[in-house]
């Protein structure tokens, strides 16, 4: 099993709408795929229609009272598995905190269900914490959605600073998201950051209505505007990745 | 996703349905769709517990299923139809671990109209779908055993909601069947989800003629050879030609070893015939273990020797591809044509065709006393063949004594019904050991000797860089390290095999068996060699 995870620490990047479509994505090319909702907002949960849940609470989970399949629910779509998001997930730090090898955490909970899933997405919060050191444990490569904003690209080099010191980090894999070419501003910056982090991937993901309307509709983008053009940046956007992860 | 059929001797599928919507299912859209059971030709999947479905609806959708053992968890997972290669990654990564090189081959093809019946929570997700198919044909035109079905498609983490509607089926007097309407429909049309059973054992027994015996085992290979012959034609898959390759040698030991069984005659111009047959396979045989092979050459010359090499591999890939079209002239030419149609003759005739009315020596003797003593003769072959090789023996002698082991195989894999399971598995267990050993240093000695041949070829070409000539001299030394090293390996290989441990286990085997090999001499009965 390769673990992805949206990851960000910044919000509002379109981690989310990228982790949900990606997985659906990946399930139409024959993958078993988990998304794990690490979010206490619970959206991609939200976008699945599934309770946002997990009986006896995050705290049991990670320190191995209850085990990750029990909480596993079949989504909408085929192929896709989710692990709902719970609200006592906004400690997910303190309760990692009272665990041995609080960064390893996340990976040996996995471990368990890696015999089912060829792809697991985990769809993370935007901060960077205890829990997202969990996550960088876990994790194979890490998907960034980047705006060609200032402030976007700032935490873009956080990270990366970040990521240096740490012993065997996972892939960093930034792409742009939400992106309106009309704005001069998202071209320039687009172009520049593209040279600084050469792992840029290709894909653009458009800043669409398409996208948006994931809301209301409560379902990924393939399920009510398969053929507009963000639902085929996710399409290129996961072949990208795929071929990445099994080259 | 789990799935168990249901049916009903009276009710129709739209009955169900109606039913289904006044217990507030919400009903779909009917849907003809087509539904193939893909494996290996040897039920690889199969055999590891797993279903492999390809679904293509009318709406363009496709969807490949696949079920674990226990039934209950299914991943159904929906493919367009332009990613639905199964060689495409992460399918194949998903399914390479299982089926390795062999190819995904339709095993039955049922064709039905669908309606899916979904009961959803108050945020509208589906909690359990009950799939109500009709009008079921296999293959697209032949009327099944099973006219309609319905199924239950549980969705993991919502168990209950499966059970409730089984409730309900059941309430309605439906009965259930335990297993999917697949399995239903192909037990019905005798077709077997479990793949082709490839092995050459049949039943045996010690005091029957060994005219008989050998007669069955040449039957069942032949049988290994017919079912092989079209995959191998065709290309589909390296394990065909392996198979049928394997089933050609076996034919050649079974009919060296039924000397005195078999009538000369008949025996000498089957066995020239199956000789020529051999040699047909071998070229092919020999690239496709190249290619098979390939990464676990490259891997140890660095990260940028594929690339280096890639010309190469077009080149061995091309000249695969050639022998194949060769061989699979030779399996359609008039001499192997004949020579199968006399086979089948002969052994349709019992295995007697000597037409002179005289018995061999040994035809009505019992099989196991016979067997027995090829074992031993065979077994003592190997022994005195490998107590003979020193270091600067030839790579030739390795080589005879290879076939001497395969004989020996072969006699442990063909008549292995009059054996017991556990000591032949033990003991084989010993041979294989020295036949690992035998087997690499041959592959690495033919394949440096070809690479060889193909160095010359791809020099005299402009396209060829340096570059790449200097990857394959890599290349060809990796191969000679190799050779080099199974070479200097083997005299501890096989004194690991001469010894008394393997010897008490080769009587074990006999004994074990009810079968004796006392008054026969052997090079292994002696001290010689023994630890």
């Amino acid at each position: 099993m390769k673990t992805l995870a949206t990851y960000s620490i910044k919000g509002g990047v379109g981690k989310t709408t990228s982790a949900v479509n990606l997985a659906c994505e990946a399930a139409r090319t024959g993958a078993r795929v988990l998304v794990w909702d690490l979010d206490p907002q619970g959206a991609a949960t939200y976008f699945f229609r599934i309770k946002p849940r997990v009986k006896g609470g995050t705290q049991r989970l990670v320190r191995g009272k209850s085990d990750l399949a029990g909480h596993i629910r079949a989504t909408d779509v085929a192929g896709v598995h989710l692990v709902p998001a719970d609200f006592s997930l906004r400690h997910l730090d303190l309760h990692l905190d009272g665990t041995k090898r609080p960064t390893e955490r996340l990976a040996s909970l996995l471990a368990a269900v890696a015999d089912r899933y060829e792809v697991a997405i985990l769809d993370c919060p935007p901060s960077i914490s205890l829990a997202s050191e969990s996550v960088f444990g876990a994790a194979d490569a890490l998907l960034v959605p980047v705006i060609p904003t200032t402030l976007s690209s700032r935490t873009l080099s956080q990270l990366d600073r970040f990521l240096r010191d740490q012993r065997d980090p996972p892939a960093v894999l930034p792409f742009f998201s939400m992106v309106d070419r009309r704005k001069r501003m998202h071209r320039d910056l687009a172009d520049s950051l593209a040279g600084q982090f050469p792992a840029f991937l290709d894909t653009v993901i458009p800043n669409a209505a398409a996208i948006e309307r994931m809301g209301p509709e409560r379902a990924p983008i393939t399920a009510f505007a398969p053929k507009t053009p963000a639902a085929q940046a996710f399409r290129e956007l996961w072949a990208e990745v795929a071929g990445r992860l099994f080259p | 996703m789990s799935s168990d059929s249901f049916t009903h001797p009276e009710m129709s599928g739209d009955e169900v349905s109606a039913r289904l919507a006044d217990a507030g299912f919400c009903i779909g859209p009917a849907v003809n769709v087509r539904r193939t059971v893909l494996d290996t030709f040897d039920g690889r999947l199969s055999a590891a517990g797993l279903r492999l479905e390809l679904r293509e609806e009318d709406s363009g959708e496709l969807l490949l299923s696949e079920r674990r053992s226990p039934a209950d968890q299914l991943a159904v997972t929906a493919v367009s139809p332009v990613d639905a290669d199964p060689d495409r990654s992460p399918f194949r990564a998903r399914l390479a671990p299982v089926i390795g090189v062999r190819a995904l081959i339709p095993l039955m093809t049922v064709t039905a109209r669908r309606t899916v019946a979904v009961r959803r929570d108050g945020a509208g997700k589906i909690r359990v779908a009950v799939a109500v198919q009709d009008r079921v044909l296999l293959g697209g035109s032949q009327p099944a055993s099973l006219g309609w079905g319905v199924e239950v498609e549980a969705l993991q983490g919502y168990a209950k909601d499966a059970d409730q509607a089984r409730a309900l089926l059941a309430s309605l007097g439906l009965t259930s069947h335990g297993s999917t309407l697949l399995d239903l429909v192909a037990e019905g049309a005798g077709v077997d989800l479990r793949g082709y059973e490839g092995s050459p054992t049949v039943p045996l027994e010690a005091d029957e003629p060994a005219r008989d015996g050998f007669r069955r085992v040449l039957v069942r290979l032949a049988d290994i050879f017919d079912a092989n012959w079209e995959g191998t034609v065709n290309d589909v898959d390296p394990e065909f030609l392996h198979d049928l390759r394997v089933a050609v040698r076996r034919t050649r030991s079974v009919l060296a070893q039924g000397r005195h069984v078999v009538a000369s005659g008949d025996r000498d111009r089957f066995r020239h015939g199956f000789a020529w047959l051999g040699e047909q396979t071998g070229p092919a045989r020999d690239l496709d273990v190249y290619v098979t092979e390939w990464d676990r050459y490259v891997a140890p010359l660095g990260s940028n020797a594929a690339a280096l090499l890639a010309p190469l591999r077009s080149h061995i890939v091309s000249l695969r591809q050639d022998e194949h079209e060769r061989l699979a002239r030779a399996l359609h030419s008039e001499p192997c044509r004949d020579l199968r149609t006399a086979w089948c003759s002969w052994l349709r005739a019992g295995g007697d065709g000597t037409g002179t009315g005289t018995m061999p020596r040994d035809a009505g003797r019992p099989l196991g006393e016979v067997v027995v003593e090829r074992m031993v003769a065979a077994q003592d072959q190997v022994l005195a063949r490998g107590r003979g090789i020193g270091p600067r023996s030839p790579a030739e002698d390795l080589h005879e004594l290879r076939k001497d082991a395969k004989k020996l195989r072969y006699l442990l894999e063909c008549f292995a019904s009059l054996l017991a399971g556990g000591p032949r598995k033990a003991f084989v267990q010993h041979l294989k050991a020295l036949q690992d050993n035998l087997g690499e240093h041959q592959d690495t000695e033919v394949h440096a000797s070809r690479l060889r041949e193909m160095s010359k070829d791809l020099y005299r070409r402009p396209e060829t860089t340096a570059d790449t000539m200097l990857a394959m001299g890599q290349l060809s030394e990796q191969l000679d390290r190799r050779r080099q090293a199974a070479r200097d390996e083997f005299s501890e290989r096989f004194a690991a095999y001469d010894t008394k441990r393997t010897r008490r286990a080769f009587a074990d085997l006999l004994s074990s068996a009810g079968l004796s090999s006392a008054g026969l001499s052997s090079p292994g009965d002696g001290s010689a060699g023994g630890r």
